[in-house]
């Protein structure tokens, strides 16, 4: 080797030719974004980093450029993709190629990338949080609670400006039943890094209001650029979750559910639809009372015209009940009668016997019969003699026989 | 507030029992027409709250704006 020193660009240059040479490739690489910065000449600055996955202490670290003509296409396809901003902080897989400048040394030159690299780990902190939602037990509790029969008194939870509100208000109001709502606007941000707290914030407003109102609903016009990752975070996922009234989320987007949808009471994509669910779950209270009112009537006319013809059966049943009443009755007075007849006859039967004994008493008690059996009677001077101190010799004395009478003197 | 809110739900459930009793003939028909009287209350006052803006609670709502 020459003892001669090289100058620093030299070996700065012989730096880039071995590395040129030896990493000629271009390379995917998974690893985290840091210091995301982009200038007005639309190219991107930002730093990858690796991180200990126990100790979260940094062990690998490089500078990255996406060119201006690259970041153009890249970030919109990201974001639309993924629905996660381009910035610090989420993981990604780019591919790369190693550049190494005499003057500003190594980094990194993104070519391309691929988000599903990153919905996958999207998904995965989705589901860590969850787990620990149900974990903790809040996961399913606004699912739990019961949709009340009216929610017409609505908490909208949105930015005042995005067209989705306007929107959602205006299918509210032109609904084609005539139904009355009441939506109330507690204004948020929907984009951005503040999504969490300002939501957070306006849930708190709701909740101090919780009397005043059916539901909550929580949408967000959709804009060319999506963020959402303000909807997967564990604060506000726990706060929805707990919270007192039903959420309806309508957040504009495709892909597959945030946090915030997966507690939420009801999801739906849009605020249009959000508004089409109040309206449909309205429609479906009205109904169901059309039906109880329509069942009513059916049914009183039903139970009358059973009344009606329960009338009309006792009437032509009636002249039949009373002629049969009135054979029975009949019928009656003749058995009555013939009893009578029966007890008279019996009880003169009766009397005539007894009369009949009486006179045979009375005949065997008569004088005639006496006589007849050999006894007299004896009278003086007309009189009947019972003793014979009425009488004195010389007394004339008739005696009377059964047949004759026989004059005689006491001696 | 919150009793408005319930009384729907009790007006319904009101409803379906005068409904329930007529179709089980739990009813005389002098009671039938006071019931019906009843139920005819009731659903226009479901109806109303379906239809027709209620002051009050437009009231409050706006009140808390300002």
């Amino acid at each position: 080797m020459e003892k001669a020193p090289l100058s620093l660009y030299e070996l700065n240059a012989l730096v880039k030719r071995a590395l040129n040479e030896s990493l000629p490739e271009a390379y995917w690489i998974q690893a985290e974004l840091s210091d995301v910065r982009s200038n007005t000449t639309g190219h991107c600055y930002l730093e990858f980093i690796q991180k200990d996955q126990r100790s979260n202490n940094l062990i690998a670290k490089a500078r990255g450029t996406i060119w201006a003509n690259v970041f153009r296409m890249l970030k919109p396809y990201f974001e639309e993709s993924t629905g996660q901003a381009f910035v610090s902080g989420i993981k990604v897989m780019v591919q790369v190629t190693v550049e190494f400048h005499e003057l500003y040394g190594y980094s990194l030159t993104v070519i391309d990338i691929d988000p599903t690299y990153t919905l996958g780990d999207m998904a995965r902190k989705r589901r860590e949080i969850l787990k620990q939602l149900e974990e903790e037990g809040v996961l399913t509790l606004n699912k739990e609670l019961e949709m009340p029969m009216l929610v017409q008194r609505i908490a909208v939870i949105s930015s005042a400006s995005a067209a989705g509100y306007g929107d959602f208000c205006r299918q509210l109001e032109e609904n084609p039943y005539g139904f009355m709502f009441y939506p109330h606007l507690f204004p948020a941000l929907m984009q951005g890094n503040q999504v969490e707290e300002s939501i957070i914030t306006a849930l708190n407003e709701v909740n101090n209001r919780r009397d005043d109102f059916d539901a909550v609903v929580i949408i967000r016009g959709g804009g060319a650029t999506s963020d959402l990752s303000g909807f997967d975070t564990y604060l506000l996922a726990a706060n929805c979750a707990q919270f007192p009234l039903p959420i309806i989320t309508g957040i504009g987007h495709e892909r597959d559910d945030t946090v915030l949808d997966s507690v939420a009471h009801t999801r739906v994509k849009t605020p249009t639809a959000a508004a089409q669910f109040l309206i449909t779950h309205m429609h479906e209270a009205a109904e169901s009372l059309e039906e109880l009112a329509q069942t009513l009537i059916v049914s009183v006319s039903a139970r009358m015209d059973k009344e009606h013809s329960r009338l009309a059966d006792l009437t032509n049943r009636l002249p039949m009940v009373i002629k049969n009443r009135t054979i029975r009755e009949g019928y009656l007075l003749e058995q009555l009668m013939q009893r009578m007849h029966v007890a008279i006859a019996r009880n003169l039967t009766n009397r005539k016997h007894r009369l009949m004994l009486l006179e045979q008493r009375v005949n065997d008690a008569s004088p005639e019969r006496l006589l007849k059996r050999g006894y007299s009677l004896t009278f003086k001077e007309g009189k009947a003699v019972t003793d014979s101190a009425q009488l004195k010799p010389g007394d004339m004395i008739t005696t009377r026989l059964a047949k004759g009478e026989v004059i005689s003197e006491v001696k | 507030m919150a009793e408005k809110k319930e009384s729907y739900a009790q007006a319904m459930e009101k409803l379906e029992n005068i409904v329930s009793a007529v179709e089980k003939d739990e009813l005389d028909i002098d009671q039938l027409s006071v019931k019906l009287k009843e139920a005819q209350k009731l659903v226009r006052f479901c109806k109303d709250k379906l239809y027709k803006a209620d002051e009050e609670i437009k009231k409050i709502m706006e009140g808390e704006d300002n």
